[in-house]
């Protein structure tokens, strides 16, 4: 049985990959003891030598990435289950598209905060720690730090309205005064994606890049 | 470097001729000696000497082919052995350095007077010998040219009948003679690890590659270059007869602008080595400071020069132990002071030495000046393969060195972070594809076919 198990697609992959990622951390971190180097391992040294750069790009990538995944999620979620009841009750169509456009409001933050912060991202002339200075860190934290906000808030909210939207779909097809109140449920679905960038904005505001 | 042919030389004659000494084992004869021994070989012995020449040979061939582990039926070398056995001077010299091997030839010419007849077993037969005048056969043998073993046991057995078959014509001929088998180069040589692993910098790639006279090449090369980094002992600071405080470096040197031109002065020779003239006055060092000055004369104009390490040992708490740091590269001369800060970059666990490849202010900087408006502007100092301790020293070595090149740099730790990413959005996307099935609700497999018409 454990064979059947393992013979299942998803486990093999999430075995390996687990593995993968455990093993080089126990190989490494077991190197480090057995040489008694373990004063190298140092996290300032990470933070500071790594690019801002790197960090601001990733957020910038997260915030759209992570929010259009949601957006998709929810949009299938959902249109499937619309163009599934609309086989036999044509009239939801229209009106559910209400959902859709909820969850595609989910991608259209992500977009939004990705262009904010990418127009956040200026050069500045600096290699090392001391020439970079504090603030340039600051912005790339915090450009990261904004775009894996709103990329998961965005994330989960575009979840949730997709799922709503599905019953509502449903539960119309099947009784037409439901749809309304099932739509302020749907409401406060898309406001969890809204007080994503809101939170997003406000730790970019104090950004400032360059020299 | 060692490389060594074999020798292997046996007299026909019954008469009493003197019986030589093999060499202790282990020892390579060179020429001299090897003079020596044909000398006293040919004095009494037969002057007819027939000299089987082979292109490589070493001992290891004759442990390998020559039945030693009491294989004695697989031995390639039948005839060797009973020429050997049946001599009554036989003569094994296991290890010539090949220079020695090499020039056999030349001295057998001079010690016969007559010059060398290349022959091979079909013109010996027709070859009168006469056992007053003297006379020096010479046969060339192969080798395997390749590392294939098989070719090598071979052309072995085919030198060892080559041998016999000479050695027969001789004996009818009922011509005393002395044979002799040797080689011009060796064919394997024993890798010396001593004088690699002992000078410091010469580290060889032990896979063979290429074959023989790569490996040569190799070790030529790598004998110029340590010859070049000569080896030589730390500058150490002693205090109360114990060290206190060491500093090595292949290269030491500092340069001024002048005239918007960059002259430079290497104080290498001065500070380390034979040539060393560099002072220690002005250092000194107690359990947290550390001061090295390094005192020259006429650098660069200036009648006298310091350069000054000053490092400080202490307590971090964050990380639970002591570091010390290299806080300032001072460099002095006529009242004035050029200070570059070290503190941000060179540091180290306190019971450990700290070493770098290169410590420079101007290439990947980890020197910088003390403030904008410092001396130091206008100076540019580089140490190349820099070592320093200053706290914790026992005897007269480094401790462990750490490194200023770790095992990850930022780059890698970078592109780590990415990749990982990355993989994980795979991982979410195989999910995904994985998990999507064919509609499969209204398969039957009993019913009939789907057939799509062409036609209304």
């Amino acid at each position: 049985m454990l064979l059947e198990w393992m013979m299942n697609g998803h486990a093999i992959l999430y075995t390996g990959v687990t593995l993968a990622f455990w093993s080089t951390i126990l190989i490494i971190g077991i190197c480090y003891t057995i040489f008694d180097l373990g004063f190298r391992f140092d996290v300032a040294w990470f933070l500071t030598e790594t690019s801002p750069y790197m960090w601001a790009n990733l957020g910038i990538g997260l915030a759209i990435s992570l929010s259009v995944v949601g957006a998709a999620w929810g949009i299938y979620i959902t249109g499937s289950s619309i163009i599934g009841g609309g086989v036999k009750a044509p009239r939801i169509k229209t009106k559910n598209l209400v959902s859709i456009i909820f969850c595609e409001a989910v991608a259209i933050y992500g977009i939004i905060m990705a262009i904010v912060i990418t127009n956040m991202a200026e050069r500045f002339n600096g290699d090392t720690p001391d020439t970079i200075g504090a603030r340039n860190y600051q912005a790339g934290y915090s450009m990261f730090g904004a775009g894996l906000t709103v990329g998961f808030s965005n994330l989960f909210c575009g979840i949730c309205v997709g799922i709503v939207g599905s019953g509502a779909a449903l539960a119309d097809a099947q009784n037409a005064s439901l749809f309304v109140k099932i739509l302020i449920v749907e409401i406060f679905g898309s406001a969890i994606g809204l007080f994503g960038v809101i939170v997003a904005i406000l730790q970019t505001s104090k950004v400032k890049m360059g020299d | 470097m060692q490389v060594h042919v074999c020798v292997n030389a046996a007299s026909s004659s019954r008469t009493a001729a003197p019986r030589q000494f093999p060499p202790t084992a282990g020892h390579i004869v060179g020429q001299q000696q090897l003079a020596s021994y044909l000398e006293k070989a040919l004095d009494v012995g037969p002057r007819n000497v027939v000299l089987f020449l082979q292109d490589k040979m070493s001992i290891e061939d004759f442990t390998m082919y020559g039945g030693a582990f009491g294989n004695k039926q697989d031995s390639v070398f039948p005839n060797l052995e009973g020429a050997l056995t049946s001599s009554s001077s036989p003569l094994v010299l296991p290890a010539v350095s090949w220079p020695a091997s090499n020039a056999v030839i030349g001295q057998l010419q001079d010690q016969l007077e007559t010059s060398p007849l290349y022959m091979d077993p079909e013109t010996l037969s027709q070859l009168r010998l006469n056992a007053s005048s003297p006379a020096l056969l010479v046969f060339r043998l192969p080798y395997g040219i390749g590392a294939d073993l098989m070719s090598a046991k071979e052309v072995l057995g085919g030198n060892d009948e080559v041998i016999g078959q000479v050695l027969s014509i001789m004996k009818t001929q009922a011509v005393p003679y002395t044979a002799i088998y040797t080689a011009l180069r060796p064919s394997r040589e024993a890798a010396s690890l001593s004088m690699e692993a002992g000078l410091g910098g010469g580290r060889s790639l032990l896979q063979a590659r290429g074959g023989y006279r790569e490996r040569e090449k190799e070790r030529e090369r790598q004998r110029k270059m340590m010859e070049k980094s000569k080896v030589y002992a730390p500058v150490e600071f002693k205090k109360d007869d114990s060290s206190c405080i060491l500093l090595w470096a292949r290269g030491l040197s500092v340069s001024i602008l002048r005239n918007r031109e960059w002259e430079e002065h290497d104080l290498t020779p001065s500070t380390f080595g034979d040539s060393a003239s560099v002072k220690l006055h002005g250092s000194e060092c107690d359990k947290t400071r550390a001061r090295l000055v390094l005192n020259y004369e006429k650098v660069l104009g200036h009648n006298s020069f310091k350069v000054v390490f000053a490092m400080s040992q202490r307590y971090y708490k964050v990380s639970a132990r002591r570091w010390f740091t290299l806080d300032a590269v001072e460099l002095e001369y006529d009242g004035v002071k050029a200070r570059f800060n070290g503190s941000r970059n060179i540091y180290a666990p306190a019971e450990y030495s700290y070493r770098c490849e290169s410590v420079t202010n101007f290439r990947w900087p980890l020197l910088f000046p003390w403030s904008s408006k410092d001396p130091a502007i206008q100076w540019r100092v580089s140490f190349k393969d820099f070592q320093i301790q200053g706290f914790n020293v026992s005897g007269g070595d480094f401790s462990y060195a750490s490194d200023c090149a770790g095992f990850f740099s930022p780059g890698i730790w970078m592109g780590l972070m990415t990749s990982l990413l990355m993989v994980l959005v795979l991982t979410y996307g195989l999910h995904m594809i994985m998990q999507l099935r064919t509609m499969d609700r209204f398969d039957d497999p009993k019913g009939p076919a789907i057939s799509v018409p062409q036609t209304e």
